[in-house]
């Protein structure tokens, strides 16, 4: 709940490059030059062939570009992107015929539907996993272009509609087809603009986030649907913004070939082809297909038709067999690091933020109350009225045989499970009652939680991994990952800052939930069996780190099998057996009651020790 | 009501051609886990086959059911040996991209062999009419609503009470304890994908005399068999037989009340409606499942 204070922002406004600056970094200016090529060519070519081969892949990687934010970024593969590029071109088309709008308005009314069907689509669809998700997709592309066709007095139908043919810059119909591709070279700008931005943003984090793990996001603050609805609608407006520019350089529009299922699926490709969730993959992929295909179609002519078709399903087997990546992933950082032999690299500086104030609050007050949570899985009670107080500032340990209801419960203190009755109550810093409903909210309202098997973003590195969870709390990238680096070295992660999450050992997967969930900077901080599983040097660390927290002001919950930990750790004890609370107090006292025994060790044991 | 009971008819008719395919879908979906993006186009390689086979050696379609159908499991296995199953590990989105490519290359290779020519075979005496209790069937129909039942019968015989079925319902089951108790799971998948492969092959013979073959016949089939798979419950043999049944009734009927053009639109719905409404009682597959 702490903002940063005005001294520490002032200093990090300082440190932050303006953005010209980055003009002189290798990266950039080489990828500029390289982009300005796709105009350059065509130029001095002067043959309209060419130019409407370099126009054909400005659009298509326009649009790949545009559909990678949702298939690649956010791992939500479409197969009916068309529907936003149709309707971005019969929007412009028939606002061209009916009211004489110019399509360089036209184009922004058809994005503007398209967002809206976006939402439409989107909201009920993001439930749906893999193969379920395209299949609906695709469902929506035919439904939409089934209807298409049959409203044939609004489309033109299957007979087509003829795009009014008006000349000039006013219209966006040329005779010297040079000029089109100026406006596909600037829509390509922006889809990269726009793709690299939302790459390096919050938004862009918080996708990966989302794709790699659902419910860590969650746990993370994120609300995933929105952050999903955000990307498909910076798709679909992207998406229709070239439709409607392509309606125009085409002039002929029909159901079949605006709302094409096998378009859909070339987009996918190109991305796939190049390198998914990669700023640059896309375009690499258009670049790679598109000329043969082209060439090919105007060459051999209509002799040769489906051999393109033919190439590209080829292509898309063999690069699944062999690049499943991608280009960029597979060469990518080869050709990263020649690049920033030439001149102008500069290492991004890096910033640690100080340590957070104490956490502010009376010491033993109520910070959360669950009363009386009941939890029926069938005809499973899970947890049976549990009731649970926590205080400001304690340890408290929760133990219990396997099966008992732990991490249940914390389940329903965190907002991933909706307890069949009973309620959990947050008390802020002033005593104010709080009743957070999902997980994110619980997240926002200051209840970190991390999760029994490890959740880390795998394709993540450690520092983004926190970084995540300190998004919530920082407006601005670079103090969410000056605070994860400080996280990171509180609890020992910051020599692997820039590991890749998938590929640490357990122990260091262990510390680096305990990390994302730190850098929420909770107040009550849910830890499920983060010691199991560890060396005992590894134990020890990690009580050494739960103290310090602790010393923070942050109020702990534990669930632990590590009794010695536990117990040494804890100020207080709750023990579940069977979804009930059978005893609880002071670690010495409960070790001695006969009910926690009993739930261990079983009622023999009991008996014969004469207790 | 005679027009009503008359269309139900028709509709059972053509749910049984899309139970043929549907079944074979389904295997392959329930137990190798991987959605077939390209079975419209092995229907597509079948009917040509069955095609040319009439058209160059004279075969009967209904002859060169057979041969069809193992050149359809061939090519299955072969699929699975060469493609899916060095992909079995791959994340989910690779799998939809090999078969989806698999679907666009074979439709553009039948089109760079036959064009866009619509092909049909001569057999007027399946397109004539049987009398039925005062409705009116097509033979051609007939015989595909019996085979549909032979079909679905016999493979529940061989799934419940051979040895290589009770491995592969093990194998869909729980693919590691199959490994542990020794079935050959990469086999199994092979012979699974040859079966749904075949199965398509029966339905490529039955189906020809009825309709013409163009390069693109496999995709107007294909969507319409998700549409039951998803409908019957993805894995289950019987559920897409009734699923089939169920769209084909639904065809016939909007067909006639709504609009010829407008059918898909209305199965297309039902289909979004199942997938985001009943998502998991449908699939088996509770949410967070990994």
């Amino acid at each position: 709940m702490s903002a940063p204070t005005a001294s520490a922002s002032s200093r990090a406004a300082a440190s932050r490059m303006a953005p010209w600056s980055y003009l002189t970094q290798p990266r950039v200016y080489m990828s500029l030059l390289a982009l300005s090529l796709l105009l350059i060519i065509p130029a001095l070519s002067g043959s309209a062939f060419i130019v409407h081969i370099f126009v054909t892949i400005c659009v298509f990687a326009g649009l790949s570009t545009a559909w990678n934010i949702v298939g690649g970024y956010a791992g939500q593969l479409s197969l009916g992107h068309t529907i936003f590029y149709g309707i971005g071109a019969y929007t412009a088309a028939l606002m061209i015929q009916h009211f004489g709008l110019t399509p360089w308005l036209g184009m922004w009314g058809g994005a503007l539907v398209s967002a809206a069907v976006a939402v439409g689509i989107g909201y009920p669809c993001f439930r749906l996993r893999g193969p379920y998700f395209a299949l609906a997709t695709i469902a929506f592309l035919e439904v939409i272009r089934l209807l298409a066709t049959h409203f044939h007095t609004v489309t033109g139908g299957s007979a087509g509609l003829i795009v009014p043919l008006k000349l000039g810059w006013a219209w966006m119909i040329f005779h010297d087809k040079i000029n089109y591709l100026f406006i596909a070279f600037g829509l390509l700008l922006l889809c990269l603009g726009v793709s690299l931005w939302v790459r390096h943003s919050r938004l862009g984090y918080y996708l990966t986030a989302v794709r790699e793990r659902e419910d860590a996001a969650s746990a993370a603050g994120i609300n995933n649907t929105r952050v999903k609805l955000q990307a498909v609608v910076i798709s679909a407006v992207l998406t229709s913004l070239i439709g409607s520019f392509h309606a125009m350089y085409l002039t002929f529009l029909e159901p079949a070939t605006m709302f094409s299922l096998t378009t859909a699926i070339e987009i996918a490709m190109y991305a796939l082809i190049g390198g998914l969730g990669t700023v640059a993959g896309p375009l690499l992929g258009t670049i790679l297909v598109v000329p043969i295909a082209e060439a090919s179609r105007g060459w051999l002519g209509a002799s040769a038709s489906g051999l393109h078709g033919f190439v590209y399903g080829s292509v898309l087997v063999l690069i699944t067999l062999t690049l499943p990546g991608g280009l960029v992933s597979t060469f990518g950082r080869r050709v990263g690091e020649l690049v920033d032999r030439l001149p102008g690299a500069r290492p991004r500086p890096e910033r640690e933020a100080p340590a957070l104030p104490h956490i502010g609050g009376t010491p033993g007050e109520p910070i959360l109350e669950a009363e009386n949570l009941v939890m029926r899985f069938g005809g499973l009670m899970a947890t049976d009225n549990v009731s649970v107080t926590l205080r400001r500032g304690e340890i408290l340990g929760i133990i219990g045989p396997n099966g008992a209801g732990k991490t249940t419960l914390f389940n329903q203190i965190s907002g991933f499970l909706k307890p069949t009755s009973g309620v959990t109550r947050i008390y802020d810093d002033d005593g104010r009652m709080l009743t957070p409903r999902a997980p994110d909210e619980f997240a926002r309202v200051g209840v970190g939680r991390t999760f029994q098997i490890t959740q880390p973003f795998g394709k993540l590195t450690v520092a983004e991994n926190i970084m995540i969870g300190a998004m919530m709390r920082h407006a601005h990238l670079d103090d969410a990952r000056a605070a994860a680096l400080r996280i990171a070295r509180l609890v020992g992660l910051h020599d692997l800052k820039d590991a890749e999450a998938g590929n640490l050992p357990v122990s260091d997967l262990k510390r680096l939930e305990v990390a994302r969930t730190l850098a929420l900077e909770p107040r009550i901080l849910l830890l499920d069996e983060v010691m199991a599983g560890q060396s005992p040097s590894d134990t020890n660390k990690m009580v050494e780190i739960i103290r310090a927290i602790r010393d923070t002001g942050v109020t702990v919950v534990a669930i632990e099998h590590n009794m010695q930990a536990i117990m040494s750790l804890s100020d207080r004890i709750v023990v579940l057996d069977s979804g009930k609370v059978i005893a609880e107090g002071e670690p010495s006292a409960v070790v001695r009651d006969p009910r926690v025994i009993k739930a261990y060790l079983g009622e023999e044991f009991v008996n014969a020790q004469g207790l | 009501m005679d027009v009503l009971a008359q269309l139900i008819l028709n509709g059972i008719m053509i749910g049984s051609m899309y139970a043929i395919i549907s079944v074979g879908l389904t295997l392959i979906f329930g137990i190798v886990r991987v959605v077939n993006f390209a079975h419209g186009e092995f229907l597509m390689i079948g009917m040509y086959a069955v095609y040319l086979l009439w058209h160059h050696l004279g075969l009967h379609p209904y002859v060169s059911a057979l041969p069809i159908v193992v050149l359809l499991f061939v090519i299955g296995a072969l699929t699975q040996r060469l493609i899916i199953q060095k992909l079995l590990s791959a994340d989910e989105y690779i799998q939809i991209f090999a078969t989806v490519g698999m679907s666009i290359a074979l439709i553009n290779l039948a089109l760079l062999l036959f064009g866009a020519d619509l092909y049909a075979v001569n057999t007027p005496e399946l397109r004539a009419p049987v009398p039925f209790g005062g409705y009116s069937l097509l033979v051609g129909h007939v015989v595909i609503f019996v085979c549909a039942i032979l079909l679905v019968a016999g493979l529940h015989v061989f799934l419940n009470r051979t040895p290589l079925g009770r491995a592969i319902r093990a194998t869909a089951q729980n693919r590691n304890a199959a490994l542990l108790m020794g079935v050959p799971v990469e086999r199994i998948y092979i012979i699974t994908f040859g079966l749904g492969a075949a199965c398509v092959g029966l339905a490529s013979a039955l189906i020809v005399p009825l309709y013409p073959v163009t390069p693109t016949i496999g995709t107007y089939f294909v969507l319409t068999a998700f549409v039951v798979v998803v409908l019957g419950g993805m894995r289950s043999i019987y559920g897409a037989f009734f699923g089939a049944m169920i769209i084909g009734i639904v065809d016939s009927l909007s067909g006639y009340y709504i609009a010829p053009d407008l059918k898909e639109v209305v199965y297309f719905i039902i289909f979004i409606l199942i997938l985001i409404f009943k998502p998991t009682g449908l699939f088996g597959f509770g949410r967070g499942t990994e």
